[in-house]
């Protein structure tokens, strides 16, 4: 049971506000959107509640979500089901808002965002594949200034983020889905909802002539942060999407992560299956294209 | 072909709603949490750090203020420092030997439960670690090397005719062996007790739990208190499934040596990390087959292992242990068995009773084998089961006799005709490579003993009382008096159906409170599918004579002697056309005598022979006998396993509340689908390792397939009302009818539950499948 009676609760009303209580040693704090990790994290006694939360949901500044030009710009308060709901959303990032509507259940994805997700930086997190392949940057912010990193960077390894301790995710900017091209997200996980993946991931590719003509592919619970396979998407680029490129992109995917074994699944099953849901998305393009 | 009862009954057979249903849909239901507690000290429980060992001392921290705290060890306990149930091998703290990592080493008590936690990690334990034991894995590897090394807690066998003969006479002989892991109950509502010091020097206990004269009594020798100074009553109840059948005595223990201490109220409620990690689980199982076969599909010998992992103490492991090699080749007619069942020691979280007791373990394991059996023979598996089941006349492994019509073969026939099970057969992949999705359709069939185990029932002389008195709406009415609790399951609604149809009066002049023992008599535990079958009928037996006692009362003062009778709730008398209310009567009647109580005590036919020494004989007074067809979708790209469709038949005698029957096969097989494809629980550095809900992954309701749910009747003839058990038939079954479609869909079997797409993935490697 979790003991938030000592903790102080700190309520900015804007970002400049927030800001400043995290540029301060004595005031930084927490910062919580969702909770819905840290609130479990908590209770669970996987860390102690901490002495100062900063409460983010009322930020207005995190709240943005618009297209500008190629570009889709999302508010780190953002929540998943406002991201599985949006038109915006499901027009130029559907992976994404696929992948909203699988997180937790309704009440998670009511109260939990995509910063909160990304900021929690577990692989198992679902909204990072979709970012990755839309080569989403994360804008972060201090009291300094803000600063804009690829989330390939942004994302260091096991629960490590490219983020000081002044800092707040404030957006992400994600390439708009160009016309012609198709995405598409799969999660495996040990039940059919509520469920944290054993692995998943998105893609985003096109197909011209008969050849893959630009191919992302992103999986998470299968390395300390979720990964772009750079390796398999060089290769298959230019190559048609005959039974001998399957069989062999499958392969080159399962060799290029290093998954390991925990409660939900087995480090060889995972490594199987990434190729398995890599030559599923391949077979997807070949269908759509 | 089905069978069905036809009902002069006015309640019982009809589909009424629940009577605690408005007040937990409402959030109004009382559970342990919610009980005022005034002044009231928060208890907890100190742990052993290691698994096994010998318990030097306990050191407290110096620095701590113990005086703001109570701590009970071993040498503050009253009586006897045991937990007195089954086995006597569990002490309630440990003062010498540690034979569990979380065994209790000392209890904590605090005006709150930060501090009671805080005092308990100012005591740390000298012990003296020794190695430990920790799972099924290394018992059965030890067991067929050198079985004496192990610590057997108990042991049984069952043997009929001579399997060497029957061996003999065989043209073909089918080996299997078959795991299962532990299973958490999983209630929705933790275990949570409060106990009251009395001023008399008594205990009252109130909390969460299935079988108030389980706790009562077997708190006699540890606080040496007599019988009628401990009271227990049972609160709403969030659930049980065996969970809360004898891990309850171990809470109430532990708050009631903290309350006798103090003085104070003391409360335990476990939060759900808690509640996984140290309450019993179901008893993982290694069972191997070993069956004799005709070419023509006949049955000559079955011979089986039966081996379950009990934790670190005995609890209800030996009745567990009966029911499971009971049911290990029960449902079939086989000249020559021979069980062999043993229960050994694991230095884990002691296990305990689950829903289905033994007996889904080994159905999983049967009913597996039997497709076996039916492919080694290149039968059809519904074919090899028709040849072989049992029917009226047939003897079963103990020598019971199938005296009375009963669901076998029927529910079997049943099933198949409505799920089409032979048409479908034609459909499945066995791992097809070209094709997108593996098809499979599997079956299971089977029996669950009702009630106690032979003449269990007997021996407990389970006892009913029905009360006429002023009820809470000043009318005159009838409380049950029974100690049977409702955990979600129904008997707060089908009791007054079964006693206002006995008394022939108004449902609404029935009322059934929550068991207190201060009131109830025994009507023994809410176990055992046990509550409709045995106390149902206890129930309706005390109406009658109750009816019978009111009728005389009626004519005497009302009709001048002349015989009268209670129908639909009024008194007529054969003479006049004169009727008169059941209040009308009952209410003169309290007024000039004072409340009634009517007494009936449970009896089993004489005929019923069992020897419990030997195991021959009829080891339940009947079956309740089920049928599962599983329909599964393997998606060979990631080889996630999806159960489409579940198609089943029951005979659970006669169907007293329909809705609530089939609400229990519904919730009774999605439990058992968790236990078949999803339910994982390993040990990690000697405790469980999934120890929350984000860890132990059990069904949502997205995961729950179509149902096609039926009954047939077959009533039980032994008693008026005809009920056999449902609680737990449902749980036992579904486990191999999902492993006998899996092997339909993929072509390989798999003989460890839960079945996971990592096992298949393996399965399907090893064989070296080109769908891979």
């Amino acid at each position: 049971m979790s003991n938030l009676d000592d903790t102080e609760f700190l309520e900015p009303a804007t970002l400049a506000e927030a800001l400043r209580f995290m540029a301060d040693e004595s005031t930084r704090a927490v910062p919580l959107a969702g909770g819905t990790d840290l609130m479990v994290q908590w209770e669970a006694g996987v860390r102690p509640p901490p002495s100062r939360v900063l409460n983010l949901k009322s930020l207005p500044e995190l709240a943005e979500l618009r297209a500008e030009g190629d570009t889709l710009i999302i508010g780190a308060g953002i929540t998943h089901a406002a991201l599985r709901r949006s038109p915006l959303v499901r027009k130029h990032a559907p992976a994404l808002a696929d992948a909203a509507a699988t997180v937790g259940g309704a009440q998670i994805q009511a109260l939990g965002t995509i910063g909160g997700s990304i900021g929690n930086a577990s692989p198992a997190g679902d909204m990072a594949p979709s970012l990755l392949v839309a080569n989403a940057r994360a804008e972060v912010a201090s009291i300094h200034g803000s600063r804009t990193i690829p989330l390939t960077q942004f994302l260091v390894g096991y629960r490590k983020l490219d983020l000081a301790a002044d800092e707040l995710i404030i957006r992400f900017h994600l390439d708009a889905l160009p016309a012609e091209y198709c995405e598409g997200w799969r999660k495996l996980g040990p039940r059919a909802a509520q469920a944290i993946s054993k692995v998943m991931g998105s893609y985003r590719g096109k197909q011209e002539g008969g050849k893959v003509a630009s191919f992302a592919v992103a999986l998470g619970s299968v390395a300390p942060t979720a990964i772009r396979l750079r390796e398999v998407e060089q290769w298959v680029v230019g190559r048609k999407l005959n039974a001998d490129t399957l069989r062999e992109a499958e392969e080159r995917a399962s060799a290029e992560v290093k998954p390991i074994a925990d409660i939900r699944s087995t480090a060889e099953y995972r490594q199987w299956v990434s190729g398995r849901l890599v030559r599923g998305f391949l077979e997807h393009l070949a269908s759509a294209g | 072909m089905s069978a069905t009862v036809s009902s002069t009954y006015r309640n019982v057979g009809k589909g009424l709603p629940r009577r605690d249903g408005e007040e937990k849909v409402r959030g109004l239901a009382a559970y342990a949490d919610d009980i005022p507690v005034p002044d009231g000290w928060h208890g907890w429980v100190v742990r052993s750090p290691v698994s096994r060992g010998r318990l030097k001392k306990l050191n407290f921290d110096p620095a701590f203020d113990w005086s703001r705290v109570c701590v009970v060890t071993p040498e503050d306990i009253p009586g006897e420092n045991v937990v007195d149930m089954v086995g006597r091998d569990m002490p309630f703290i440990a003062h010498d030997w540690i034979q569990f990592k979380g065994e209790p080493i000392a209890l904590v008590a605090a005006p709150t439960r930060a501090l009671a936690r805080e005092a308990a990690s100012h005591i740390t334990p000298e012990i003296e670690e020794q190695p430990a034991i920790l799972t099924l894995r290394e018992v059965v590897d030890q067991f067929q090397r050198d079985p004496k090394s192990l610590h057997e807690m108990v042991a049984q066998t069952i043997s009929k005719g001579s399997v060497e003969q029957g061996f003999a006479e065989a043209d073909v002989v089918v080996e299997g062996e078959y795991w299962s892991g532990h299973q958490e109950q999983l209630y929705i509502e933790p275990q949570g007790m409060v106990a009251f010091p009395e001023p008399d020097g008594g205990i009252f206990i109130q909390g969460s739990l299935q079988c108030p004269y389980y706790v009562a009594p077997e708190l006699i020798v540890t606080l040496n208190l007599p019988l009628e100074k401990i009271r227990v009553k049972q609160t709403a109840v969030g659930g049980g499934f065996g969970g809360k059948e004898d891990f309850p005595t171990l809470i109430a223990g532990y708050c009631a040596l903290l309350a006798m201490k103090c003085g104070k109220p003391v409360k335990i409620i476990f939060d759900r990390n808690q509640d996984i990690l140290y309450t019993t689980k179901r008893h993982p199982s290694w069972v191997r087959h070993r069956t004799g076969l005709k070419r023509d599909g006949t049955i000559t010998a079955m011979k089986v292992d039966f081996l379950l992992d009990g934790g670190a103490y005995t609890t209800l492991s030996p009745v567990v242990l009966y029911r499971g090699i009971l049911h290990s080749t029960l449902g079939y007619k086989c000249p020559h068995v021979y069980v062999d069942g043993h229960v050994y020691r694991t230095n884990t979280f002691p296990n305990g009773a689950f829903r289905g007791f033994g007996a889904p373990q080994a159905i999983w394991a049967l009913e597996s084998h039997m497709d076996r059996c039916a492919h080694k023979l290149s039968m059809a598996p519904e074919a090899f089961r028709l040849h072989n089941a049992l029917r009226l006349g047939d003897t079963t492994a103990t020598g019971q006799t199938i005296a009375e019509a009963m669901g076998t073969p029927t529910v079997l026939e049943n099933t198949l005709a409505h799920s089409q099970f032979v048409e479908k057969q034609k459909r499945c992949s066995r791992g097809d490579p070209k094709a997108d999705c593996w098809y499979g359709i599997g079956l299971s069939f089977f029996a669950h003993g009702a009630g106690f185990t032979g003449d269990g029932e007997s021996r407990l002389k389970a006892k009913a009382a029905l009360d006429l008195e002023i009820l809470h709406d000043g009318e005159p009415g009838i409380n049950i008096r029974i100690s049977s609790t409702e955990m979600g399951q129904g008997t707060f609604t089908i009791m007054p159906q079964i006693a206002a149809d006995g008394l022939a009066i108004p449902l609404d002049r029935v009322c059934c409170p929550h068991p207190d023992t201060k009131y109830v008599p025994d009507s023994g535990p809410t176990v055992a599918s046990r509550t409709t079958m045995i106390v149902g009928s206890t129930v309706f037996d005390a109406a009658r004579k109750l009816k019978t006692q009111l009728e005389a009362y009626a004519s005497e003062t009302f009709f001048g002697g002349a015989p009268t009778e209670l129908n639909n709730g009024l008194f007529k008398n054969t003479y006049t056309s004169v009727s008169l209310p059941f209040e009308r009567v009952a209410k003169q009647l309290i007024a000039e005598k004072g409340p009634q109580r009517v007494y009936h005590q449970f009896q089993l036919p004489a005929s019923l022979k069992w020897d419990q020494k030997t195991f021959k004989g009829d080891s339940y007074p009947s079956y309740s006998w089920g049928c599962n067809v599983a329909e599964v979708e393997v998606n060979p790209l990631t080889l996630e396993i999806k159960v489409l469709r579940i198609t089943s038949t029951w005979d659970i005698g006669r169907v007293i509340n329909p809705v609530l029957a089939k609400g229990q096969v519904e919730g009774g097989l999605t439990q058992a689908l968790g236990y078949a494809v999803m339910e994982k629980m390993g040990i990690k550095n000697g405790v469980f390792d999934a120890n929350r809900m984000q860890t132990y992954v059990v069904p949502t309701s997205m995961d729950v397939p179509e149902m096609d749910i039926h009954f047939v009747e077959y009533p039980y003839t032994h008693t008026a009302l005809g009920a056999k058990g449902v609680g737990e038939v449902s749980m036992d079954g579904l486990a191999p009818s999902v492993a006998n479609a899996v092997e339909a869909a993929t072509g390989v079997r798999l003989t460890e539950i839960p079945i996971t797409p990592e096992k298949l993935w393996e399965k399907l490697r090893e064989t070296a499948s080109s769908a891979i």
